[in-house]
């Protein structure tokens, strides 16, 4: 190798050496914080509402129900709550610390079960969601948008199973 | 030979004889003859009030519960039966109620589902080689959904939905207005266009 080339490799291998130190450093900073440093929210029961489209958007009325039905079977198995109580529940007057889950579709596409398993790109049903805890005098905890989908195997409402997953993955990490 | 057929007939004509004579014997006789008759006859005295009561009550087999009643998994199969008090849904060893009273709001819709579905459907389609799952994907069959909302004593809102063979779902929420259901009148989203005949 001759003294030229030696030059070249080492100021190629520190220009790479580097690049990488940046990328590693600027990927720790991008790092969102651990889980333990946010406060999380108490609260022994939660009241959880039916979904609530605005005027514009419309949703038939099976993938709201399979998704208020699906969040409370959800949210219950997460244990993290005494009480679930669901939209209307007279009962939940009493309880002091309680938190609402409100659901507002924001955009909703019924896709073809059928479109799906022929052309496995086509077909596809979503729901995007925005999902807010509020306490009893409507202060807002938490907001989140969420979505719902199924992409390939299954039928259109397993979107709503989907997106009531997701709404149970937020309530362990808030409460 | 003549005295062998003369013996037989001699002792056929005694028993005859010994039968008709024996009153213990014609009223076994006559006893037997009256049980085979109302055996017969039962069932058929028995399935009249059951006609009588046809229009009453509606029963759909087969019908799949998607969500919404909680003594039961999601996507359970049963019975979905028309009372004169409401709706019942049954299994072999289950059941639950919705009353006509309780209920706040009936929706219908048509969708249609693949033939061969579910996990051991699905694995199934992906062992045929070349491709060929999506060929048997493209068969599928209508179905019509029922959706019932309702509320339990506390007030707490409920909603089941039900999976039933087409022209069932409408049939039902028509019988369950005529008994004194709630209902609200809808806006129906569009169709998907593949669903469309």
């Amino acid at each position: 190798m001759n003294p030229l080339s030696r030059t070249a490799f080492s100021s190629i291998f520190s220009i790479a050496a580097g690049g990488a130190a940046l990328l590693l450093a600027a990927s720790l900073v991008a790092q969102p914080r651990p889980s333990g440093l946010t406060q999380k929210l108490t609260a022994s029961a939660i009241q959880i509402e039916r979904t609530d489209p605005p005027e514009d958007l419309l949703v038939p009325e099976a993938f709201r129900v399979s998704t208020y039905e699906n969040v409370i079977r959800e949210v219950t198995k997460t244990n993290k709550f005494q009480h679930v109580y669901r939209s209307g529940d007279r009962t939940a007057a009493d309880v002091p610390d309680l938190v609402i889950l409100h659901m507002i579709p924001q955009a909703f596409k019924e896709g073809s079960q059928k479109k799906r398993e022929v052309t496995t790109v086509a077909g596809s049903t979503s729901i995007e969601m925005k999902v807010q805890f509020t306490s009893r005098d409507g202060k807002v905890l938490l907001e989140k948008d969420l979505e719902g989908k199924v992409r390939f195997f299954g039928e259109n409402l397993r979107a709503t199973y989907d997106i009531a997953k997701k709404v149970a993955a937020v309530v362990n990490d808030t409460f | 030979m003549k005295t062998t057929s003369t013996q037989i007939g001699a002792v056929v004509s005694n028993q005859r004889e010994i039968a008709w004579r024996s009153p213990r014997l014609a009223s076994l006789l006559v006893a037997a003859l009256a049980v085979v008759l109302v055996a017969r006859a039962s069932p058929m005295f028995s399935q009249q009030p059951a006609t009588a009561q046809a229009p009453q009550s509606t029963s759909i087999p087969d019908v799949k519960c998607v969500i919404g009643l909680e003594t039961f998994e999601p996507n359970t199969k049963g019975t979905l039966s028309l009372l004169p008090t409401g709706l019942e849904f049954a299994t072999g060893k289950n059941k639950a109620d919705i009353t006509t009273a309780s209920i706040q709001d009936i929706f219908t819709g048509e969708e249609s589902r693949q033939d061969v579905s579910g996990t051991a459907g699905t694995v199934a389609k992906l062992a045929i080689p070349y491709g060929g799952g999506r060929i048997v994907s493209l068969f599928s069959h209508g179905v019509e959904l029922l959706t019932v909302d309702y509320v339990d004593s506390n007030g707490g809102s409920h909603g089941t939905i039900f999976v039933l063979p087409p022209g069932k779902a409408t049939e039902l929420r028509n019988q369950l207005i005529a008994q004194g259901a709630n209902v609200t009148t809808h806006v129906e989203p569009p169709e998907p266009k593949d669903q469309k005949p």
